[in-house]
Formats: structure tokens, C-alpha cells, sequence
């Protein structure tokens, strides 16, 4: 599609400033920047920046004991996140609306964190030369190529189902699923040439999935820095990448709300967390986040462990009926290692321990390599973590290979994997236990001084700390997740580091066409499974890639007298009419009443529909909870006086935008 | 939790008012971090101390990236605007989600409007303004911020309860008959009778008008008058209003506490009222409210360690500096006297008045703009040029400034700084041997600017007014008596008639389905809308409670929401939100009442100043924007707001727009004379 790249840098400077570095009266501020762009800014404006926005910040925060999130200028916006110590600033044009700085501050933010885990730690770990080409990398991935149009609603750029087969969308839904049958696989997404086919997951993860797709893209195949290459022919290759998910993230793709009988009987290793099966993306198929957290929070917590191993099948309906979370808590070898070491099977607070303390061992590992502060640290760490799955993964191989058939495992997965995962953890973990304690202590303290301040601030009964910490965390982590994402944490004051779960990223590529797939760690050194995905997807996504290849994708949308953008807020997709062409300045009036109905609707909840007209262009704007639709009918604005007339053609607009769109598979009835 | 801080370029606070709950938390928040033992510093150096920081980065950010802050906004909702005039820095905070960012704005812009009404051109001169916000007497400053103080929080209560406050335009007793006949009584007997009076001092009526409340009841501008721009009669209207409050507040107190508080009423009540009857509703209806000490010394007692201010005499007049336009030219900040002469509470009678030496003032201000000039091309002039040697306007300047210097000195004006300002001046840009007019002239333009303020000051500041310089109070208390007379049998229908000026009721047989409207004849600045009274004990007829309260608060977003879209060049809008249709046009007619045809208005950058006619004046803006289309014609610009129940089909909607429109039309048409 001809994309115009013009228009395509939608940030102005964006920066990440670390205030701990920068402490006594000598310390220059340059000390705390951790990255800046432009890199090619002379440093004494970065200082100026850095410093002048940094000390504002905090000085407005303290007096509203509240983070800055958006800091305006005469010339530009800054979107501002403070965490921490940290404070990351992005400046875009003041014609994006606050709304969407802010969502594309988080989203460079989140994309961070997802490919290198917390912030403090990536930079305890890796150089700030390697993290500054990431931050640009990601950074360019976010702008690259879009609209204005995608500026306004930092969408994912989807293939145009319009010019598609529409079988082919079922076949790449069909292969997700497939792939799926590996219990170690938890979704995944099928993309081409960097569009979204499929997906299962919700859009933030499969916006995170992207940046690596387009990057080897580019990149030729280059092996990744932090990836583990394997089979680098040109055209066929598969990388597994680790990632860092939040505990929230991980919860809805463990638990899935609906659905596992069918998922039991076709699947070989029934122990898998009953996932939800999604054939295409299609609404009612979205992750329903409420149901997820509803069900999480309000379940009795019930069922000691035991009961799994014995009565398998029955105990999974149970279990997922009764306790949407325990599945994965059998599935991750580290949580049982602290569901056992802690007995506390009884409680919600299992995934919430798991968050934790699977971030402890990762912590306690980097303190070790700290205190070593060997030059080659970081190929230290990732020895060490392959150690790590090694060791995690040797159980299950051979629990793999131990475990002849299929029947047998039905019956004894769940005791075995928690068997299994058990031998792990006191294999694994003596040295790294005691680090992760004892660091952990640190972690918790740390957390817990934050945790503590914003409750003191914002309630008022003194809790004992101890014990509360974690119910506290959960807390937080709920509410972050029932209120989709980042809105709700913003209000719920959360500026310390969220806890993430390293898992990985395995990426099959077929030219043009890139199967992502999220899996759980030790599926890195799970042959079987590696095996299992490739062999039985290889052939599919050739098949696809064949007919994606050859369907025509350029070809121009359905035009007609009129510009339309359809936004599926669930989805986060965007369908136009407008980048088809290259957006010229028919399209400004269009883009202009979009940017401004858009950030009307994001904060008036109870707006439905906005006509808006001067004299050259009406638009009209609607949405509903799922989506928002933007109609702009060309050349019929007669010139008239702007007096109340119910002939104007403006207020016809809502049954033309009804009419014109249903071609385009929009539904305003 | 409010606040509004003005601070001068060396992070100095010139004037700040807060809130109880500002205060409070600055306290705590400084308390806290404060040795045991010592005592806590002065609110105001806390104050002082927490924002100092933000100050200066602002300055500093203005000095190295020509960039400044214009707002804050923090995850818990607070907001910070801070705007910069001039030298002064203003920052107002909100933190209870009350005032939103363009509010916040507003209120800026509203506290500038407020110093140049009070302190005239003196606000020109950032050293002047400087000592007039904060004077070193501390029981004058005290004066001045309580002043300040309460002008501002009288603003946010009108803007908070009343809807010409909220669209900024004035809103007018709709009663032609009575209109007519008070405004030819103005004429007649009241501005005639002063006018020829001896007792004068030398002062002329030039404008009378009798509020009712808020409600424009009768307005008179005598022939030789220049018009009084809206946003100087709201201007006076929120001091009138401070003066004698017409609070909803008090209308809910309780009688008995009316009762309690009628005491020092007496004091200005020229004759008992009539009947025992008429005067008990009274104390009902309409409480006391004027009290002359009240409004000061109510607010924030603690805020200040409080110097008693002795009431001022009631029978002097406030200076106030309004835009006057005579032939010459058009002059903002030319001195007035101003008289608030309360008939009953709720009902006053106001005389704008010029004073003798108020030419001053005109000259003052040519040569203040002639040096503005000379500043600025000087400055766009490149090293050393001599350009302007021989120029004529400059050599004018010369002659008439000596003169004017020469006359100040005969009417007892110090003149000395000026003339050695003048001096000093003179000698570099016309003698050979000083580098003649070039940029090495700029700081003594500067000078002259500063000098020529200072005449200004010396001739017209408040303080500075003598006491003599007045109508007479007997005078004052004729003509107070004589309106009093003439309004006596009018009085009680008329304060019932404010709260109720138009009632939905009568519309809504004609649109059913319309639940409120407001139609705004933004030429004129007037403005007609259903009253919309939300108070526990007065049920409008939207009825009491929640509702009312839930229909108020959409109205108020109607129109932050239609000046949003039109500030981005929309001048049409609807909106479907809940269970509500909302209408916004904006369109220009002729004088006949044929509708013009639209044209694209500029879209604003999010920084500009807010649109509305009190503080800055966008419709005055925008007439002039189309008149350049429209050169022959006289252009009138006309608003409608309106809310109907959503279920009515859009095409009725839309009809009854345009039918309440041309309805409305006609009651706009009373004259104003």
C-alpha cells in the first residue's frame, strides 16, 4: 500500500532519564540520561531537556503526590511516564491528541519491557549503547510507515481482509490452532510482510510480537542479538527470542474463559491449560479481559493440588470451572517450585506469588552478575539461563520420552508435570534460591516502600506490611488487568516496576510470512515440540504464503465519493479508505475532524455520535463500544449559511455513512 | 483544591489565592517537612518555596528553547496552566476535577482582564504592576490581594451558576415595556439631572444601567459616550456582584439566619419598605446583601494574617479603566469612576462616570504606543542604522511630548522623572555627539514607557484619588433615591422576573421534546436562555435535585464542547450523548436578518487565548475575520445552543433549531440605546 513515510515521524524527541544518577549538586545531568532522540541532538540540549523536564516533573508530582502523564508546551506535548526513578518523556506534534501520546508513550514503553524485561535490570545487564540502538529500533518500528490516520489511533496494521480469500484467514486461524495442540505453545499470530493475518492474541501482545517479525524482516535474517537462531536458510528459519510478559498478559492467555472439553479430546497432552480455541479474529473471539478477572477474583479459591493428579480429566473441568487460575499453576515448573516451597495452594495469591518470585530468581541472578561484574556479564546471564531451561527442560524430555503414550500421560500429567517440576526446582535452584531470597527481600522491600507510600497517600489504614505486600500486589495487578491495561493502571497508581514472567518468542518464518508463536520457556529445549511445531505448521504456511503471495495485495481499495476510517477499538484495527491513496491534502479535513472527534469520544464516555462542519467538509464520527466509525462524504457540502437547516446536507450523513459502508464490511445499523 | 499564583520573573509571588483545601495540603505538605520545635513559615513563603522551581524552569526553558510550559496534568487528574504575560507568570492549579484545562485557562486570562480594569495601564509596565500587585505597605497589599482575592472567586461562582458567565455574553431582562421606560428615565431625569448638576466635580455620566441580579435591566449611554464593550460591562458586573453578592448560596440559607444576619442592612436602606407583608418576603426572597464589609472580610481569614481594612467610604467611587472609543481612535484602559448604588438587595444602580482630567490618559497612551513603536523598529533594525534621522514622525513625537510635559507640569503633576527620562533620551537620539536613533535606544524607550506609566499612575491610580474627586453623596444619594422611586411598585416582580427571566415552559408546546437552549447575539453580546436555577429550596422547572444538577452539568460541557470545535474552525456541531441531542450553530446575518453565507473560519492553536468576550474578545475577532468579505455590509454573528431528549428523530431536531431561531430573533431586537 502506498504509505506515504513523509508524515511518518510522529515523535519529536523521546527520552529516558534515570534521576537516581543524578543525586549530589556535582553529578552533571548527563549522567542520567539513558537514551535520547534524536540521538544526533547536541548534548547540551539534551541536558536542558532532560534536566529542566525531569526537575518540573517532580516538582509537580510532589505537589499532587501524583506522576506527571502529560506535560504541554506552546510548540509540542510531551507524554510523561514516571517510575521509579525513571522518568520517559515522548514529544510529539500538538495536533496528535493527548490521548493518543500517551497510549504511544506506553506502547514504546510496554515494547521495551516485553523483548527486555524490568528497565532497572535491562540496564544493569546490557550496555546502554546496546539498549540505546534498541530504544531507537522500537522507537522506528512504531513510526515506520504509518499514517497519520495511525497516529491518532496507534493501531496494528492489518492485511486488508478485503482482497483475501477469505479461506485463507481460516487456514491461518487453523494453523494457530494446530499449533496449539503443543501444550507448551500459548498463542500466537500469523503475519505477512508485516501485517497481521491472524491472531490470538489481544492486540497489545500481538503489537509487541510485530516489532521482531519486521525487524529480521529487514534485517535479512540476521541472527539476533538475543535470539537463538536455528536452521538460518533465507527463505525458512526459525528463531526463538525470550520475552518478559506481565502477570496479567500471561493470565489471559493461560485462562482461557470458555471451552475445554473440545480442547481435551484433541489434544495429544491434555495436561495443557485449557486454552480458549479462537478460529479467526473475530469479535465475539476477543479475549473478554472481565470475564477473565471476574473469574480469577471472585472464584473460590479451593482445591488443594492433590486432588489433580488423581481424577485428571474430571479435575481439569473442575478446575477450570472452579479456578481459572490453577492451570497454569501446574503448567510453569517455577510456580509450583513456590506453590510447594510455600504451600499456599489455597489462596488467589498464586499467581501473583508466581510473579514475584520468578522475577526473584531472574533478579537474584542479575545480582550475582553483578557482584562478579565480568566484562562478558551478559553472555554470562544468558549461559546462565540456558542452564536454567536446560535443566527445567531435561525433565521434561524426559518426562517425554518416560511417558510412552498418550493415555498414560492423559492420566498422569498433571502429577507428573508437578512431580517432575518439583525434582526441578531442587535441582535447579540451591544457590539460586538463596540469592533470589535474599534478594527477594530487597525486591519486596522496595516494592513494598512503593506499594506502601501510594496507600498511605491514597488510604488511609496502616496496614502491617509483611503480610500484606503480596495481597496488595495482587491487588494491583488485578485492578490493572480488569480495567484493560493502561487506563486503569494509570489511575491506580502503580509507579513502581510491574513484575514480569520471562517466556519466549519462537518465530517461524516462510518469506514473507512469519509464524509468531508465545511459548513457555522450556519449550526452547523441548526438541519434541520444536519438532512438533515446525513439521506439522511447516507445509501450512507454505501453502499460505503461496496464496498470500499471490493475491494481489496493492490493489487499490474500493473508492468512492466519500472517506471513511473504520477503528475496532478491541482489535485495535483500523479499516480506511484514506491510506489507500497516498494521504494528500483531500484527506487533511478528514484526518483533521478524526484526530478531534477521536479524543472527544476518549473522554466522554457517554458520547455516541458528532457531526461537525465548517464550511468545506462535514464529518461524521460515531462509535459504539467496540468500534468508532469516521465518515466524510466528498463534494456535496453545498455552500450555505451555517443557520439551523434540516436540509443540510451534513445531517444526511449518518444514512449515507450507513448505506456506503456496508461494502465495506462496516455495520452502522 | 484551587490556587492561582501570579510570580514575577525572579519566582517573587506578586498575588496568589487558594482555597481552604489548597491551603491545607501545602500546609500539611510543609508541615511535615519542617524541625521539630521551629514554627511553620508564613503560608505564603511555602508557597513561595514549592513553586519557585516550576517558575524558574519555565523562565529558563523561555530564555534557551524560546519554548514555554502551558500545562500540567498529572494521573490523578490535577491540572496546571500557567501562562505568561509579559514579565508576570501566571499558574493556576486545579486538583478536585472541577476546572478543566481550558477553565483553568480562562481564569488566567479573566484575572489579567480583572488588574486592567483595576490597575489600568500600569499593567503595561511590569515594575508598576509589579508594586500595584504587591506593595510594600503590607496592610495595602493585604487590601489589594483581599480585593483580588474576591473579585476572583466571585468570577468562579458566576461562571460555576450563571449562564451568561458561561457563554460570557450579557443576559437581559426580557420586559421591552419596562425596559423602554427605564431607559428613558435614565436619559430624562437621572443622567440630565447629574449632568447639570453643580455637585459634580467636574465628573459626567456617560453610561447607567440597573442590574438585577446579574440581569441587564436598563442600559443609557449618554450621546458624547463611546459604546461600553461587553467584556468591560461584565467586567463591572462580576465587581458589582462583589460588592452586593446574589448568592444562591444565601438564597438557601435558612430565614432565620436571614434574620440574624439583617443587622447592619440598615446602614444604606434610604425608606423602610412598604408593608409589613412586602418586607418579610423580602428577607425571604432575597437576603441582605449589602453589607459593605461582608465579601472582604468573609473570605479567607486565616489565609492572611489578617489586618483589619477599615470599610471604605461608601460614597467613593471605584476607579476603573475601561476601553473607550472616541473619534480619535479606540483607547483601552481609559479611567472611569464607577458608582454602585444598591436600590434593594439584588437591584443596583450603576454610573459610569468620566473624570476632568481623563485627556491625560489618551495622551499618556499615544505616546506610550508612539514608544512601543519606535521600541520595536528599533529592535528589527540592523547594527548602527540611522534610518530614521529626519523622519518626520519622530521629530513630531519630539514637539508634542514636550508640550504634553510642559502641561502636566501646569496641572501639578510631578513631571521630573519623566523629564529627565525625556532628557536623557533626547540627548542620545537627537544631539550629534549620542549614537542617534538606533538600537542603543532601546533601554531608554524602555525608560520613557516606564515614566510616562508612572504620570499615568500619579494621575489616575486608586490611591492617588483624591478624596474630593467625586459626585457629591448627596448627589449620589439623590439619584439613588429617585431610581428607588421610579422602580418601587417594580421591585418585587422584578427580582422574581431575574430568577425567571424565560421559562421553558412556554416553548415547549411549540418544541416539544426541547429541553433547554441558549441563543447568543454575540454583536450585540447578549444572550437569551431559559433560566436553569439549581438550588435545593428554588425547584426550576427542570425540577430539584439531581436531574437539574445532571442537566446544568451538560449544558456547562455543551459549550466547552462547542468552543472547542469552533476554536478548531467547526461552526456546526451535534452530539448524541446518552439520552441527549446537543445543536451547536454559529452564523452570520446581515442587519436585515438575511442569513450570510458561511466561510471558513481559522482554526486556533490549542495555546490561544480562550474564546468567549470577557477576558479576550474572539467574536470581536471574528466579525472583523468575515468582514473582510463582506466589506459593505454590517455583519451580526448569532449562536445557538440546544439540548433535546435523543429519542425525537434528528430532522425534528434540526427543524426546531432552525424555527427557535428565527423565533428568538425578534426579543434580541429591544433596544439598548
Amino acid at each position: 500500500m502506498a504509505e506515504t513515510a513523509s508524515e511518518s515521524r510522529r515523535c519529536i524527541h523521546f527520552f529516558l532519564y534515570d534521576s537516581s544518577k543524578v543525586r549530589e549538586e556535582g553529578d552533571p545531568t548527563r549522567a542520567g540520561i539513558c537514551y535520547f532522540y534524536p540521538e544526533e541532538t547536541p548534548l547540551g540540549e539534551q541536558e536542558l531537556l532532560c534536566g529542566q523536564l525531569a526537575g518540573v516533573s517532580r516538582c509537580v508530582s510532589e505537589l499532587s503526590s501524583s506522576p506527571v502523564r502529560l506535560l504541554r508546551l506552546r510548540k509540542s506535548k510531551y507524554a510523561v511516564h514516571m517510575r521509579d526513578h525513571y522518568l520517559w518523556a515522548l514529544s510529539c506534534s500538538v495536533d496528535i491528541p493527548d490521548v493518543s501520546v500517551c497510549e504511544f508513550l506506553d506502547q514504546l514503553i510496554d515494547l521495551f519491557c516485553f523483548y527486555n524485561g524490568p528497565v532497572r535490570q535491562s540496564y544493569q545487564l546490557h550496555s546502554q549503547e546496546e539498549l540505546s540502538e534498541r530504544w531507537a529500533r522500537y522507537l522506528s518500528h512504531l513510526q515506520s510507515g504509518s499514517t497519520e490516520l495511525h497516529h491518532i489511533f496507534s493501531c496494528l496494521r492489518t492485511i486488508d481482509s478485503t482482497h483475501i480469500d477469505p479461506l485463507l484467514l481460516l487456514k491461518a486461524a487453523l494453523i494457530l490452532q494446530a499449533c496449539q495442540r503443543c501444550p507448551l505453545v500459548l498463542a500466537g499470530c500469523i503475519l505477512y510482510r508485516g501485517r497481521v493475518v491472524s491472531t490470538q492474541m489481544p492486540p497489545e501482545l500481538t503489537m509487541k510480537v510485530m516489532v521482531h517479525e519486521t525487524e529480521t524482516f529487514s534485517q535479512d535474517h540476521k541472527p539476533q542479538a538475543n535470539g537463538h537462531g536455528s536452521g538460518r536458510s533465507p527463505s525458512h528459519s526459525t528463531v526463538i527470542t525470550p520475552v518478559f510478559l506481565s502477570p496479567f498478559e500471561l493470565k489471559m492467555l493461560r485462562c482461557p474463559p470458555v471451552d475445554k472439553a473440545c480442547r481435551t479430546h484433541c489434544t495429544p497432552q491434555p495436561v495443557s491449560q485449557p486454552r480458549k480455541s479462537r478460529l479467526s479474529r473475530t469479535l465475539s473471539d476477543t479475549p473478554s479481559t472481565e470475564a477473565d478477572s471476574l473469574d480469577s477474583t471472585h472464584c473460590p479459591p479451593l482445591t488443594s493440588c492433590q486432588t489433580m493428579p488423581s481424577t485428571p480429566r474430571s479435575s481439569i473441568s473442575d478446575e477450570s470451572s472452579f479456578s481459572p487460575c490453577y492451570p497454569h499453576v501446574a503448567s510453569t515448573p517455577r510456580i509450583n517450585l513456590t506453590c510447594q516451597s510455600e504451600s499456599c495452594y489455597e489462596s488467589p495469591d498464586h499467581s501473583l506469588s508466581n510473579g514475584s518470585l520468578s522475577c526473584e530468581v531472574e533478579a537474584g541472578n542479575v545480582t550475582r552478575h553483578d557482584s562478579e561484574s565480568s566484562p562478558s556479564r551478559k553472555q554470562r546471564e544468558i549461559r546462565d539461563s540456558d542452564k536454567r531451561q536446560d535443566l527445567g527442560c531435561d525433565q521434561s524430555g524426559l518426562k517425554n520420552k518416560s511417558e510412552s503414550s498418550n493415555e498414560e500421560e492423559s492420566v498422569g500429567q498433571n502429577g507428573n508435570s508437578i512431580q517432575t517440576n518439583g525434582n526441578h526446582s531442587k535441582r535447579q535452584s540451591p544457590d539460586n534460591q538463596s540469592i533470589g531470597s535474599c534478594h527477594s527481600d530487597q525486591f519486596h522491600d522496595s516494592l513494598g516502600k512503593e506499594v506502601d507510600k501510594e496507600d498511605h497517600e491514597s488510604n488511609k489504614e496502616d496496614r502491617p506490611r509483611e503480610g500484606e505486600e503480596r495481597e496488595r500486589e495482587e491487588d494491583v495487578k488485578e485492578f490493572a488487568g480488569k480495567a484493560q491495561g493502561k487506563k486503569a493502571a494509570r489511575n491506580g497508581e502503580v509507579p513502581s516496576e510491574p513484575a514480569l514472567e520471562p517466556m519466549m518468542l519462537y518465530q517461524q518464518r516462510v518469506r514473507g510470512l512469519v509464524l509468531a508463536l508465545l511459548v513457555e520457556p522450556q519449550f526452547n529445549t523441548d526438541h519434541n515440540a520444536k519438532e512438533e511445531v515446525c513439521h506439522s505448521s511447516l507445509a501450512s504456511l507454505n501453502g499460505l504464503e503461496a496464496h498470500l503471495r499471490t493475491s494481489s495485495p496493492g490493489a487499490p481499495g474500493i473508492q468512492g465519493p466519500y472517506t471513511f476510517a473504520h477503528y475496532d477499538c478491541i482489535q485495535n484495527t483500523l479499516t480506511t479508505n484514506v491510506c489507500g491513496r497516498s494521504a494528500g491534502p483531500q484527506d487533511k479535513p478528514f484526518v483533521k475532524a478524526t484526530a478531534l472527534i477521536h479524543s472527544h469520544f476518549s473522554h466522554t464516555d457517554s458520547l455516541q455520535e458528532v457531526i461537525t462542519r465548517n464550511a468545506g467538509s462535514a464529518v461524521y464520527g460515531t462509535r459504539s463500544a467496540a468500534q468508532e466509525t469516521y465518515f466524510l462524504q466528498h463534494g456535496t457540502v453545498a455552500r450555505n449559511s451555517g443557520v439551523p437547516n434540516h436540509q443540510d446536507s451534513a445531517f444526511s450523513l449518518p444514512s449515507k455513512a450507513r448505506h456506503r459502508l456496508l461494502k465495506h464490511g462496516v455495520n452502522l445499523l | 483544591m484551587k490556587c492561582l499564583l501570579v510570580a514575577s520573573e525572579s519566582a517573587e509571588v506578586l498575588f496568589y489565592w487558594t482555597d481552604a483545601e489548597f491551603e491545607r495540603k501545602i500546609r500539611e505538605q510543609y508541615g511535615a517537612s519542617q524541625e521539630e520545635g521551629e514554627r511553620p513559615p508564613a503560608f505564603e513563603d511555602s508557597l513561595n518555596t514549592l513553586f519557585a522551581p516550576i517558575i524558574i524552569s519555565c523562565i529558563t526553558m523561555i530564555d534557551r528553547l524560546g519554548d514555554s510550559y502551558t500545562s500540567f496534568t498529572t494521573d490523578n487528574n490535577h491540572v496546571y496552566v500557567l501562562h505568561q504575560f509579559e514579565e508576570c507568570l501566571y499558574i493556576a492549579v486545579n486538583g478536585d476535577g472541577q476546572e478543566s484545562e481550558e477553565d483553568l485557562k480562562r481564569k488566567i486570562y479573566v484575572m489579567k482582564k480583572l488588574t486592567q480594569v483595576m490597575f489600568g495601564m500600569m499593567t503595561l509596565s511590569s515594575a508598576l504592576l509589579r508594586k500595584e500587585l504587591r506593595p510594600q505597605d503590607t496592610e495595602q497589599r493585604t487590601r489589594i490581594w483581599k480585593k483580588l482575592q474576591s473579585l476572583l472567586e466571585t468570577y468562579s461562582r458566576l461562571r460555576e451558576q450563571d449562564q451568561s458567565f458561561l457563554v460570557e455574553a450579557v443576559a437581559r431582562l426580557i420586559h421591552p415595556t419596562l425596559c423602554e421606560q427605564c431607559i428613558e428615565f435614565l436619559e430624562r431625569r437621572l443622567v440630565q439631572q447629574i449632568n447639570t448638576s453643580a455637585d459634580r466635580a467636574g465628573e459626567e455620566v456617560l453610561h447607567a444601567f440597573i442590574l438585577v441580579h446579574t440581569k441587564l435591566l436598563a442600559f443609557y449611554s449618554s450621546r458624547n459616550a463611546s459604546s461600553l464593550t461587553t467584556s468591560d460591562l461584565l467586567t463591572l458586573i462580576i465587581m458589582v456582584q462583589d460588592l452586593y453578592p446574589s448568592n444562591s448560596d444565601l438564597d438557601e440559607t435558612a430565614p432565620e439566619d436571614v434574620e440574624h444576619n439583617t443587622a447592619p442592612e440598615i446602614f444604606y436602606t434610604p425608606e423602610p419598605s412598604p408593608t409589613d407583608q412586602d418586607s418579610g418576603q423580602m428577607s425571604g426572597d432575597c437576603p441582605p446583601v449589602f453589607q459593605f464589609v461582608d465579601p472582604d472580610i468573609q473570605m479567607a481569614e486565616d489565609s492572611l494574617q489578617t489586618l483589619e481594612v477599615p470599610p471604605p467610604d461608601p460614597a467613593t467611587p471605584s476607579r476603573v479603566f475601561l476601553e473607550a472609543t472616541p473619534k480619535e481612535g479606540c483607547f483601552p484602559m481609559m479611567p472611569h469612576s464607577m458608582y454602585c448604588l444598591p436600590l434593594w438587595p439584588g437591584i443596583t444602580l450603576v454610573l459610569l462616570t468620566k473624570i476632568p482630567n481623563s485627556q491625560v490618559a489618551i495622551s499618556v497612551y499615544v505616546y506610550l504606543e508612539a514608544f512601543v513603536k519606535l521600541e520595536k523598529r528599533l529592535g528589527e533594525v540592523q547594527e548602527g542604522s540611522v534610518a530614521f534621522r529626519g523622519q518626520s514622525p519622530i521629530h513630531d513625537l519630539r514637539t508634542k511630548l514636550e508640550k504634553f510635559i510642559r502641561a502636566l507640569a501646569s496641572m501639578d503633576v510631578q513631571t521630573t522623572l519623566l523629564q529627565a527620562a525625556w532628557n536623557e533620551f533626547k540627548n542620545r537620539a537627537f544631539s550629534r555627539s549620542g549614537p542617534g536613533i538606533s538600537k542603543e535606544l532601546v533601554p531608554y524607550c524602555r525608560n520613557m514607557k516606564i515614566q510616562l506609566c508612572g504620570v499615568y499612575r500619579q494621575c489616575f491610580a486608586t490611591e492617588c484619588m483624591g478624596n474630593s474627586q467625586r459626585l457629591s453623596p448627596s448627589l449620589q444619594e439623590r439619584a439613588q433615591s429617585m431610581v428607588q422611586e421610579k422602580l418601587m411598585d417594580w421591585k418585587d416582580f422584578l427580582l422574581v422576573k431575574s430568577k425567571r427571566n424565560i421559562t421553558m415552559v412556554s416553548y415547549l408546546e411549540e418544541f416539544p421534546g426541547l429541553v433547554h437552549f441558549i441563543y447568543v447575539d454575540r454583536t450585540a453580546g447578549q444572550m437569551i436562555a431559559p433560566s436553569l436555577n439549581v438550588t435545593d429550596r428554588t425547584a426550576s422547572e427542570l425540577g430539584k435535585g439531581p436531574l437539574a444538577q445532571f442537566i446544568k452539568r451538560k449544558v456547562w460541557g455543551l459549550v466547552a464542547t462547542a468552543r472547542r470545535y469552533l476554536q478548531k474552525g467547526y461552526t456546526t456541531v451535534t452530539l448524541r450523548d446518552g439520552d441527549y441531542f446537543f445543536c451547536y450553530f454559529l452564523w452570520f446575518e446581515n442587519e436585515t436578518g438575511y442569513k450570510l453565507e458561511v466561510v471558513d473560519i481559522p482554526s486556533l492553536p490549542d495555546d490561544s487565548a480562550p474564546i468567549g468576550m470577557l477576558a479576550w474578545d474572539y467574536y470581536r475577532k471574528l466579525l472583523r475575520y468575515y468582514c473582510k468579505s463582506h466589506q459593505n455590509e454590517v455583519v451580526k454573528c448569532y449562536e445557538l445552543l440546544t439540548v433535546h431528549l435523543g429519542v425525537i428523530p434528528s430532522e425534528y431536531i434540526l427543524q426546531h433549531c432552525s424555527q427557535l431561531a428565527r423565533k428568538l430573533w425578534e426579543p434580541s431586537r429591544i433596544p439598548l440605546l
